[in-house]
């Protein structure tokens, strides 16, 4: 399973305007709904919330994950933001995240799940990949970021 | 036949032995039956101290203001050690203002209410001064000890203000006492003083602090039960050097201890341990030795003097100092009515009430029985409201509970890998995983499940349930995945 193929330009928001947790995860799962009408925007984000209770998924660098079980879906639902100014996200480095991705998994998929997650770090951990993300365009450029850094990481 | 040495000593020390025996065992049930258990070791001392009841005279007000002081630092350092730095930036800001412009807004409207009831201006400020800073004891009893998990931003507003407010209410009662006695007059020179105080203590805190830690790193020392005989010394020159050089001693130790608890130093969970027992041991032997100090006839002579300032503090002036103090901040309501409440007095106001007796004030003593019962007064009523009143107000924060069992590292150097445990909630991506899933770094290893009280071992097939408790091996920088995977570690 490959992250490009769960994204679109869709489910992109390049310029993100929330800059704090609550209306990051709300901006973020509100274009997720736009996108898929079958889902309930407000589950979504108490589903978000619930998780972060247990502490940030801002796991630093600039880099935030908040993902959670959605029972009623049957594969992995993902979306990505970009925050230029930067949210709050009481991230454990204690600087502001600029790149989210969200991530949903359907139950009884953990380790689908917590593959993804990884997956997902393993892409950002790479510092140019972050720095071309900041710099990129629109969506597609966004995209094409992701698709090329995940290659790259086929590859080697 | 108690006449010849060693029996004087033997006698002392099987008195004191049983009293703290006793202080130890009863604090169970003071906790359940909701009394703060720093009072029941002041009771028992009070009891013990009764002339006509066991025959002990003890009246040494200068010998109690030594244990006190030095109990007080052993305490602060303690809570300085176990303060992270994440609570240190949020609630530094409003703390600071409860402890400086807060203290000196609570001793004036507390000496307002004292005037009234008759008392000259000088003994109503004194007698303000005096209980204007919670204490930090009774606070962290009270929010540690109670196994009550409050909202983050509350019990770190709350520890924090204790942990900074003894200097200025040391500096005042100090200032109006020996204004008092000396016939001089106050002036611009006390808030002169005041900020002198507070940036030297801050300013050394800050070296012995850091300097703590470098020492800790540096020293290699022969065995673990060294460490904490230099980390007590370290508390007892941070406070020494400061108080001598015009700086607040007690500021500095308790900043000392902050740094030190966030660096990086060799035998921690050893040294954390030392210390917590230090700091109990301290709480105890500070309150019995106060307590030996009251006179039972004269506290009931002032009681209710003392019940009345006690009412008004607790009603009045804390609460409207708190509501002003935080209104920047924006705190919730909930959140400004627990921090007024949970205003606890406690040894503070006692030892400083020692103060106007040492330097022979004209009725100190009646002044220490005064703040005495309002110490009291105010510790049983909002001691034993706050488990209701924190459910009340909802500001139990979601904690999962503490394993049943522990697994750590002991080490007296520093290492690079650690041991963690993780709370499986629900919500955890890991939760319902197989061990074999859990696509943890190379370097990273799950040891042990801890399931109610059973220990598993955690093999690939073993699926991890919702309540259990993940131990895990990790190195440093693979910290923030590891939080990612299964939520928050248990050691923040």
């Amino acid at each position: 399973m490959a992250i490009r193929d769960l994204l679109n330009e869709d489910v992109i928001v390049s310029d993100m305007t929330a800059r704090d947790k609550k209306s990051a995860i709300i901006e973020l799962c509100h274009r997720l709904s736009e996108r898929r009408p079958d889902l309930d925007q407000g589950r979504m984000v108490s589903v978000l919330l619930n998780r972060e209770r247990l502490g940030s998924t801002g796991i630093g660098q600039g880099i935030a994950i908040p993902h959670g079980k959605l029972p009623e879906i049957d594969s992995l639902v993902t979306g990505f933001g970009r925050s230029r100014e930067g949210v709050d996200f009481a991230s454990m480095d204690d600087s502001p995240a600029h790149i989210f991705f969200v991530l949903f998994a359907p139950a009884g998929a953990a380790r689908t799940h917590l593959d993804a997650l990884a997956r997902i770090s393993q892409i950002l951990q790479d510092e140019k990949v972050r720095q071309m993300l900041m710099e990129a365009e629109g969506p597609g450029d966004i995209l094409k970021v992701i698709d090329d850094a995940e290659k790259r990481l086929e590859v080697s | 036949m108690f006449e010849q040495e060693p029996a004087p000593t033997a006698l002392l020390f099987v008195v004191f032995g049983v009293l703290m025996a006793l202080s130890a065992l009863f604090s169970r049930t003071a906790q359940r039956a909701g009394i703060p258990v720093v009072l029941v070791f002041l009771v028992i001392g009070m009891i013990a101290g009764t002339e006509r009841l066991t025959g002990l005279r003890f009246e040494d007000y200068g010998f109690a203001f030594r244990i006190g002081m030095a109990a007080l630092v052993l305490i602060l350092f303690d809570g300085g050690l176990n303060t992270p730095m994440v609570s240190v930036r949020q609630g530094v800001r409003p703390a600071a203002i409860l402890a400086t412009l807060g203290v000196i807004a609570t001793a004036g409207l507390v000496a307002v209410a004292a005037h009234l009831l008759g008392f000259s201006w000088g003994v109503a400020l004194l007698l303000g001064a005096i209980v204007s800073s919670t204490d930090a004891a009774a606070v962290f009893a009270v929010l540690r000890g109670s196994g009550l998990h409050l909202k983050r931003r509350v019990s770190v507003t709350l520890e924090i203000e204790s942990g900074s407010n003894d200097p200025m209410a040391l500096i005042l009662t100090m200032a109006l006492a020996s204004a008092l006695v000396g016939g001089g007059d106050l002036s611009w020179v006390v808030a002169v003083e005041v900020l002198v105080q507070l940036t030297v203590g801050a300013a050394l805190g800050f070296v012995f602090g850091f300097g703590g830690r470098w020492l800790l790193g540096w020293a290699r020392l022969e065995t673990g039960g060294l460490y904490p005989v230099l980390t007590i010394a370290l508390a007892l020159v941070a406070f020494g050097v400061p108080t001598l050089f015009l700086g607040s001693g007690f500021l500095a130790v308790y900043i000392a201890g902050v740094i030190m608890g966030n660096g990086p130093i060799p035998y921690r969970s050893g040294l954390l341990r030392v210390h917590d027992s230090v700091a109990w041991m301290s709480q105890i032997t500070m309150f019995l030795v106060l307590g030996l100090l009251i006179t039972p006839s004269i506290l009931l002579e002032v009681a209710w003097i003392g019940i009345v300032l006690a009412l008004v503090l607790a009603v009045l002036a804390r609460p409207l100092v708190v509501v002003l103090s935080l209104l920047p901040f924006r705190y919730p309501w909930r959140e400004v009515t627990y921090i007024s409440w949970v205003g606890l007095r406690g040894a503070v106001p006692i030892i400083l009430a020692t103060i106007p007796v040492l330097l022979g004030v004209p009725g100190g003593e009646e002044i220490f029985h005064i703040v005495c019962a309002m110490v009291i007064v105010s510790t049983i009523v909002p001691g034993a409201t706050v488990r209701w009143l924190t459910e009340k107000l909802g500001l139990i924060s979601a904690e999962p509970p503490p394993p049943p069992a522990v697994l750590e590292i002991q080490s007296t150097q520093i290492l690079d890998g650690e041991i963690t445990s993780y709370y499986i909630d629900e919500a955890s991506a890991a939760c319902f995983a197989r061990i074999g899933d859990l696509p943890f770094p190379k370097g990273s290893l799950a040891l042990l499940i801890v399931r109610g009280k059973k220990l598993k071992a955690p093999r690939g097939d073993t699926m991890l349930r919702p309540g259990d408790h993940l131990y895990v091996f990790y190195r440093k920088e693979h910290l923030p995945f590891i939080q990612l995977l299964l939520g928050r570690s248990q050691e923040e």
